[in-house]
């Protein structure tokens, strides 16, 4: 087929070169050659200017044929070429029609013709280039978009022109105005729909894609779906099983996937495609390199669901962020638990001992003491009862930083609580060993309920349990006090809340005013 | 006495060796560390062995541990243990699986005259439980009817008696006669259901076990 376009190209070039005398515009030149075609042949000129304007459709049927048998890069150059080709006889029709329509001179034809040439050497430049090679697709697109529209556009100026030069009369500025406004209201949803069908009728895959995509966002706004599912719509979409999203963190320099797993993109046989909102990067798509063939494809579909992946990213984003600050909680809880065991064994077997020891240096001085120095026997035993004391004084401080007893189980450590308490406390705790750090969260959740009670409830009675049900520790503090506590106000049941929330537990607390307060929590044993 | 003494703090140690050499004991051995503990008392077998429950390397529980491995091993060796803060479990256990065996935190050492009662009653195979360990057993929360139809004076009694405290000691602790002592004992086992005769320990072990199954 290229074949038969060449040489019908260069039979006619020569026919035309060798004539008697040369086409309008260039009717007064004379032929420059020495060779002239003999008159006889003067016949042929229809049938070979019908040979060329059939060769230029050959050469976009030929290019069309090779388009169809090439891939990747090869494809989009062809394309190209293509492009070129088909826009030559379609100009030139396009021309001749316009000419036989609006009786335009043959004049207009030389800027055309050249801006034709030039579009072709154009193509040709980008497709062995490569160039811009990408963007083929979006020029074929708006080629055609904007061709369509042009003719659907002058196509509605001359009907109106023409239906109201009926009414008002013909050549009327009014008959103008008219249809101009009628093609300047038109043009908007005219632009939209013929976009619309464009894409339906050459690009289906891209009309499907977009709506699937805005469809998707919609069902995100109701709330029907989640905005993390857009990962999955964008393969599906873009036909790419393997194509993953990944968000990146807000004010972070990492991705993640859907669900919050950090993780690092790599292209792993694919290529990554950086998504952007408003100049900042929201996203990677990990996708095959296929769809490079289709940028504006990728590039359009990408920008349709950007909105969901700004929302999945900062969804994400605040999520991790929430589980940060709770595993931060729970490590300060921890280390706070921690510092009370160090600090009571310091006290214990630090300052304790060295108390003691102190005490037994003065009872044996007491003791060598001979008889008659009955002075110094009983300012010695003030000495040590002194010594007792402060003893005493270390061990309910150590004991109120961290109850020894705790070594023993949640339920020893209870009782001695109770014991305690300025109050009667009917205990009934759990036995069972449980791990370390929730036997001394629940203690202290129990004892700063407790306090709370004989501080500001003005109980006569309290009620103290601690049973494990389900894998679950169930606590209560119950007290027939006034009511009316809340977290809000003291520092004491929010501190409870923190141990509870550090435990991913739950508190409840029911303190209507004059009805007593109780007190309920519930710590997960297994982790 | 022959003593054997296991204390990781030096100050504190020597001060023990001293109350007791003071007293006329004889202190064979002085270690730091319960492993050393073992090795001395099989060496010297000595009749009491004056242990602190945290020691090197652990400061958990190892003299806990190597006072029930000499009571089980070494059955002519009695163990005082001495604790820095009140641990109930294996002081129970281990006072009433038999004789020989105390439980006292470090500070009564400051009561001398009780501390060296102590020593002597458990290196006699008598028992000795630390008075707080005891007020965990009598807590009046944690009282059941029966205790509860004690009066003061009885339940100060039966406390003593579960320290491991003879009717003697009791009467000399509380100021009064011997036969007074008797008839509160009498009244508390009358009142408790329980039916006594004789060894002292014996008793100490029927009250701690009728304490503990009223709960702790």
């Amino acid at each position: 087929m290229a074949f038969f376009a060449a040489v019908s190209m260069v039979v006619l070039m020569f026919f035309l070169l060798l004539a008697d005398r040369l086409e309008a515009p260039f009717s007064d030149v004379s032929n420059p050659f020495p060779l002239r075609l003999p008159a006889a042949v003067g016949f042929l000129r229809g049938p070979v200017w019908l040979a060329m304007f059939a060769s230029l459709f050959v050469g976009v049927a030929a290019a069309r044929t090779r388009y169809r048998r090439s891939r990747g890069v090869e494809r989009l150059q062809m394309l190209w070429l293509g492009y070129a080709v088909t826009l030559v006889p379609l100009g030139v029709v396009g021309f001749l029609l316009g000419g036989a329509l609006f009786g335009a001179g043959n004049d207009a034809v030389v800027p055309f013709l050249l801006a034709m040439e030039a579009a072709v050497a154009l193509a040709v430049g980008v497709a062995v280039t490569r160039y811009q090679l990408y963007e083929i697709d979006w020029l074929i697109n708006r080629t055609l978009v904007y061709g369509v529209l042009s003719a659907s556009l002058g196509l509605l100026y001359g009907v109106v022109s023409l239906a109201s030069g009926v009414v008002v009369g013909r050549g009327s500025t009014w008959a103008t105005a008219l249809a101009v406004l009628v093609v300047a209201v038109a043009f908007r949803p005219l632009q939209g729909r013929t976009q619309a069908g464009v894409d339906w009728r050459f690009d289906r895959r891209r009309y499907e894609g977009l709506r699937r995509v805005r469809v998707f966002v919609e069902e995100v706004r109701d709330g029907r779906r989640e905005p993390e599912d857009v990962g999955a719509v964008l393969a599906s979409v873009l036909r790419d099983p393997s194509a993953e999203l990944f968000f990146r963190l807000p004010a972070t320099d990492s991705y993640t996937d859907r669900f919050g797993v950090v993780a690092e993109p790599i292209g792993a046989g694919g290529t990554l495609t950086r998504i952007e909102r408003r100049g900042q990067e929201i996203g990677l798509l990990r996708h095959s390199r296929v769809l490079l063939e289709r940028p504006d494809l990728l590039r359009s579909v990408l920008a349709a669901a950007s909105l969901a992946i700004e929302i999945s990213r900062l969804r994400v984003g605040v999520r991790l962020q929430l589980a940060e600050v709770e595993q931060s909680r729970a490590r300060v809880v921890q280390a706070g638990y921690e510092e009370r065991l160090r600090l009571e064994r310091d006290l214990h077997d630090g300052a304790q001992q060295r108390l003691v020891a102190l005490g037994i240096v003065l009872r044996r001085l007491q003791r060598s003491l001979p008889r008659e120095a009955k002075l110094l026997g009983p300012a010695l035993d003030s000495a040590v009862d002194e010594v007792g004391r402060v003893i005493d004084d270390l061990r309910t401080i150590a004991a109120g930083v961290r109850p020894p007893r705790l070594d023993e189980g949640l339920a020893a450590a209870l009782a001695d609580l109770a014991r305690g308490s300025p109050i009667p406390v009917e205990l009934e705790a759990t036995t069972d060993r449980l791990p370390d750090q929730l036997e001394a969260a629940a203690y202290f959740v129990v004892c700063e309920a407790v306090t709370n009670s004989v501080k500001h409830g003005a109980a006569s009675r309290l009620r103290v349990e601690a049973k494990l049900m389900n894998q679950t520790l169930r606590l209560l503090v119950a007290d027939d006090g006034v009511g009316g506590a809340s977290p809000s106000n003291g520092t004491g049941l929010l501190g409870l809340t923190d141990r509870v929330r550090a435990q991913g537990g739950t508190l409840r607390i029911v303190s209507p005013p004059g009805r007593g307060t109780r007190i309920e929590a519930e710590l997960p044993c297994g982790s | 006495m022959r003593i054997v003494i296991a204390e990781d703090a030096v100050l504190l140690r020597e001060g023990l060796a001293g109350l007791l050499e003071d007293d006329g004991h004889d202190v064979v051995a002085r270690v730091g560390d319960a492993e050393a503990l073992v090795a001395v008392v099989e060496e010297h077998e000595p009749d009491l062995a004056v242990v602190d429950v945290r020691m090197p390397p652990d400061y958990s529980d190892e003299g806990m541990r190597a006072a029930a491995t000499i009571r089980r091993e070494y059955p002519g060796t009695a163990v005082l243990v001495l604790s820095q803060h009140v641990e109930t479990r294996h002081a129970l256990e281990l006072v009433s699986s038999g004789g020989g065996f105390g439980y006292l935190l470090k500070h009564r050492v400051l009561d001398v005259d009780d501390f060296l009662d102590a020593a002597r009653r458990v290196s006699d195979g008598g028992s000795a439980l630390d008075p707080e360990v005891v007020a965990t057993l009598v807590a009046p929360r944690s009282r059941q009817e029966a205790l509860a139809e004690l009066t003061p004076r009885e339940l100060e009694v039966l406390g003593l008696m579960a320290e491991g405290l003879s009717n003697a000691a009791i009467a000399k602790r509380l100021w009064l006669t011997a036969r007074t002592v008797e008839t509160h004992v009498r009244s508390i086992l009358g009142k408790l259901d329980l039916s006594l005769s004789g060894d002292d320990h014996r008793r100490v072990r029927a009250v701690l076990a009728y304490l503990q199954a009223s709960g702790v």
